[in-house]
Order: structure tokens, then sequence, then C-alpha cells
């Protein structure tokens, strides 16, 4: 759980929290793209570096480290299945790294922009009101149903039940008393959200118009730029060098 | 019976910043009926938490005749001291009323025999009978609340804490559900009543600890504390009714006659109206 921390939006007055979702989106996906790109250490040493100047000046660099240590449980399996499958500990190092950098380019970008904001950029994009609106719903009830599920699970814990005893098939049993409060009370809730939308009249016109309507300002055209030159350059890299 | 001792607990969750109890200390003895109060997030639901090992002290202790709460698991205190959770929906995921309350029993190793005369026991005791077979979702929000208590009281533990018992009740419920705590009080367990309702409060507890942003301001006896206005208006309370009357009529003892009286002044009410 702890490494979804580095995903959760904290709010902070930042440069990178003020950039237009659009640009940050594009920025992210361009990281994305040049992390699985290549197998060169050097190469993604540069881009994690990179990566950790924008989450310094998102001021989460916290977060981010936080984040390494449930990091660490997929580095072992990466470095475990690399040496059971014919790998060398030099893949293994290349995939952990470039695990650690597909994760920077996404962690950024979430720590630092509202759903409501991700939600406005996907509309923005063409994607229909329908889609983007539960997006960002199901991303703004994760926390409450995770207290919604810490509460069942202390109720029925103070009623005896012992998750961790038992076989297997046990196990499974005991987790129903836990399930089906949460499911009941998510299923209710869902009913009483759809209901208070259409009494605010949701879907009512096809046209919507926008609280805030997005503008991209003079940091998002150096935010645009510098992603087309990464591509560029890591095109470069790859074409005329012939990097990994 | 049991004893509880709270000395010096700090409480902080994780990930907050200050701390949801500070330098909390008291010690509440056998068959003592205790209402925690103070405004919303004074931190009574916190304190309940910690009383019955779901959450361990930041720092200072809790123990539970003696022992520290830390080197005990949750099922083990709860055996002693039953929680009720204020929304008794978090509960409930059985067919029927009566497998819930078979639940509790069943974790707790009660042989299958004695476990058919018990749930027929606590039925009646708490007016379930007639829900035996019901979905527990069907039932009303006072009907819940008691199959709650009673789910938890089937085991007998020998203390009760109650997170908000009275919450969205209307006033029928909240008697029945005043009768039903005042009669484990009577068979000298020991009930702790976290609420903000001081008038049903005052019906049922001897003594009142109030809360205000995590720390203590006032141990006591209820009746005593909540005659203190400063104190009161601090916590965001109101001084009960019966106070008040008793206060005004020179009276005392009132809350033994709660029942008589308050049909007494429905009453005279209606005689003045008409
Ligand atoms: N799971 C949690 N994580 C972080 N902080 C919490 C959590 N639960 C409660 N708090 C905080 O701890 C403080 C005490 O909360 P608590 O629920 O104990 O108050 P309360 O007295 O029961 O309030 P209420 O009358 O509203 O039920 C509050 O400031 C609350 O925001
Ligand atoms: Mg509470």
């Amino acid at each position: 759980m702890s490494f979804l921390r580095a995903f959760k939006y904290r709010r902070k007055d930042t440069v990178v929290h003020r950039l237009d979702p659009r640009s940050k989106f594009l920025l992210s996906v361009v990281l994305m793209m040049v992390s699985i790109m290549f197998a060169d250490i050097r190469v993604l040493l540069v881009l994690i570096s990179g990566q950790l100047i924008l989450l310094f000046l998102a001021k989460s660099l916290g977060e981010w480290f936080s984040s390494l240590r449930g990091l660490v449980f997929f580095f072992a399996v990466i470095f475990i299945t690399q040496l059971l499958f014919g790998g060398t500990f030099y893949t293994g190092i290349v995939l952990s790294l470039r695990l650690v950098a597909l994760s920077s380019s996404m962690s950024w970008f979430f720590l630092s922009s509202t759903p409501e904001d991700i939600g406005r950029a996907m509309s923005v994009a063409g994607l229909p009101i329908e889609l983007t609106f539960s997006f960002t719903m199901a991303i703004r009830f994760i926390p409450v149903i995770y207290d919604e599920f810490q509460s069942i699970y202390d109720t029925q814990r103070s009623r005896g039940l012992e998750l961790e005893k038992g076989g297997f098939r046990d196990r499974i049993r005991n987790l129903m008393p836990i399930l089906i409060p949460l499911l009941v009370g998510t299923i209710r809730r869902t009913y009483e959200i759809a209901d208070a939308m259409e009494v605010r009249a949701f879907g009512a016109s096809p046209k919507r118009t926008t609280y805030k309507p997005l503008k991209l300002k003079s940091g998002d055209y150096i935010v645009c730029i510098a992603s087309a030159i990464l591509v560029v350059s890591a095109l470069a890299l790859k074409m005329v060098y012939g990097v990994e | 019976m049991v004893k509880i001792a709270v000395e010096n607990l700090y409480f902080r969750y994780p990930e907050a910043a200050g701390f949801a109890l500070r330098n909390v200390s008291f010690r509440i003895e056998e068959g003592e009926s205790v209402a925690i109060l103070g405004e919303n997030g004074a931190g009574k639901t916190t304190l309940a938490k910690n009383l019955n090992g779901l959450l361990k002290p930041t720092e200072g202790s809790v123990k539970i005749d003696g022992v520290d709460t830390r080197s005990l698991s949750v099922a083990k205190i709860a055996r002693k001291i039953g929680f009720v959770n204020h929304n008794p929906e978090h509960q409930f995921f059985a067919e029927k009323v009566e497998d819930e309350i078979r639940f509790g029993l069943r974790n707790f190793g009660f042989p299958e025999e004695t476990i058919d005369k018990i749930i027929q026991e606590v039925l009646s005791v708490f007016g379930l009978e007639e829900y035996r077979g019901k979905n527990p979702f069907q039932l009303s929000g006072g009907e819940k609340k008691r199959l709650a208590i009673a789910s938890i009281m089937a085991w007998r533990p020998e203390a009760l804490i109650v997170d908000e018992p009275t919450i969205g009740m209307d006033y029928a419920q909240k008697m029945n559900i005043r009768r039903v705590l005042r009669r484990i009080v009577s068979e000298g367990r020991c009930v702790i009543v976290i609420t903000h309702d001081v008038d049903f409060a005052a019906t049922i507890c001897e003594r009142a600890i109030i809360l205000s942003r995590g720390e203590v301001i006032g141990d006591g006896r209820l009746r005593e504390l909540l005659s203190d206005d400063e104190l009161v208006e601090k916590a965001s309370l109101r001084k009960p009714f019966i106070i008040e009357l008793e206060e005004e009529t020179g009276l005392t003892g009132l809350e033994e006659d709660f029942d008589i009286l308050s049909s007494i002044l429905m009453e005279v009410f209606q005689k003045c109206r008409s």
C-alpha cells in the first residue's frame, strides 16, 4: 500500500502543481515512452535524475522516497526471476531502474494534479463526460472506501473475527464478514450518488460548460517544448547513435 | 469483573500531524457506568478504540485487568470488552438476524448446543424475537442498533462500549436502547456510552469523562460536571433537561423515574393544549 502513496494527490503550491494537466500529461507520457525505449543504464540514470528534479520542484521528494520502499518487493521479484530464467545481475539492475523510471513518470503527474484536473484534461481531449466523470469519481472515492473498509474490519475484529486464523478455506470464508458490508455500502452509495446527480440535472443538456476553463500558460509551453526536445533526442540517441 | 486503567495515553494516527489524544489518564472500576462526552472530533471514538485494543497507544498505556493492551489480541480483549460501532451496517453480513448473533458466539468457541439457547434468550431480552428470520439490513434504525448491541452482549462481555447509540433515533427507539443499557448496568457490568445526547447520558451514567481536542477536561460525577456551565460550554454540550428540572424544582433523584416523569409532563402538556 505504501507504494501507492507516491500517486496520491497532495495539495501544494508549486510550479509543477500550477501547470496545466494537459501539458503535464504529455510530458508524463513522453517520459514513460523513453523509460521503455532504453536499456542503457546511463540513459535511465539521466532520466531518473530529470524526474527527481521535477519531483523536487513539486516538493514531493519525500513521498517518492517512501514509495521506493514499497517497490523493494518488486525489485526482489525482478532479480529472482532474472536469475532463475537466464538473465544476469546487470539485466536485473536495468529492469529495476526502468521500473523506477516508469513509476516516477506517472507519480509526479498524479502527485501534482487533482482528480478534477485530470478529468477535465480528459474531457478537453474529447473523451465523453460519462467516462471522465466515472474516472474522477473512482479516484475520489478510493479513500472513502478505504476508511469504510477500516471501520468494518475494526467492527468485525471486535466481534472476535481473526483473519490470520485457520487454513486457506477458513481465511477465504473469514473475508465474507468484511466484504459483504463493504459491498452493500458501496452499492447503496452508488444509487444515492446517481440520485443526487440526477436531481442536479446531470446529463440533462448535451452541451456542458466548464466552471474553470483550462488555459495554457508560459510554463506549459516550456513543458511542451521540453517534451518535444526529449522525444527528438531520444529518437536521435536510438537511431543515430545506436544506444540500446 | 473488568478494570480499565489508562495512563498518560497519547495517540497519533499514522500520517496525522498532531495527536488525537493527549495525556489521557483515568481508571474505570468494575460495574461503573461512564459517559464519554465531547465535541465532534474531540477524540471519543479514538479513545474507545484504544480501550478495546483496536488502536494501540502511541505513548503511555492502557491496561485491562493489569495487562497492557499491546500484549493482547483484539479478540482476547473483545471477549471482555464489547465495542459497538456507531454504524450498525458496518457489521451486518448474515442473511438472518439470528445468524448475526451466532457469529460472535462461534468466533469465541461457544458449543453449538448452548448457542441456540443464548440466541433465544438474547432475542427476547432485546425485543427482537419477531425479527429472528429477517434480513438485518431490512430492520429499522433502532432495531439495527439493538441487534448490533445484542450480537455483542450475546457472549456476555464484562464491559460494553457503545459509540453514538442514539444517533438518528426517534424517542421510542431511544427509550428502548436506554432500557437495554440500564439493564446491562443493573447486572453489574460496566457500560461506557459515547454520545452527544446529554439527556440520554444523564439517565444512564453515573460518571462522565469530558474530552475536548483530545484532552480530558472533566472527569467525575456526571451531574456535577454537567452543572458546570463553563465546562458544558467548552465541550459544546448542553445541560441535561433532568438537571435543569431538578434545579428549578428543588427535587432530586428524578432520573430514577424518568419514564414516569416524561409521561406526566406529556399529559400536562396535552391538557394545557386542549
Ligand atoms: N483514521 C483516521 N486517520 C487520521 N485521523 C483521524 C482518523 N480518525 C479520526 N481522526 C482524527 O482524530 C480526531 C478525533 O477523531 P474521533 O473520531 O475520535 O472524534 P470523535 O470525538 O469520535 O468525533 P465525533 O463526535 O464526530 O464522532 C479528529 O481530529 C479526526 O479528524
Ligand atoms: Mg466518533
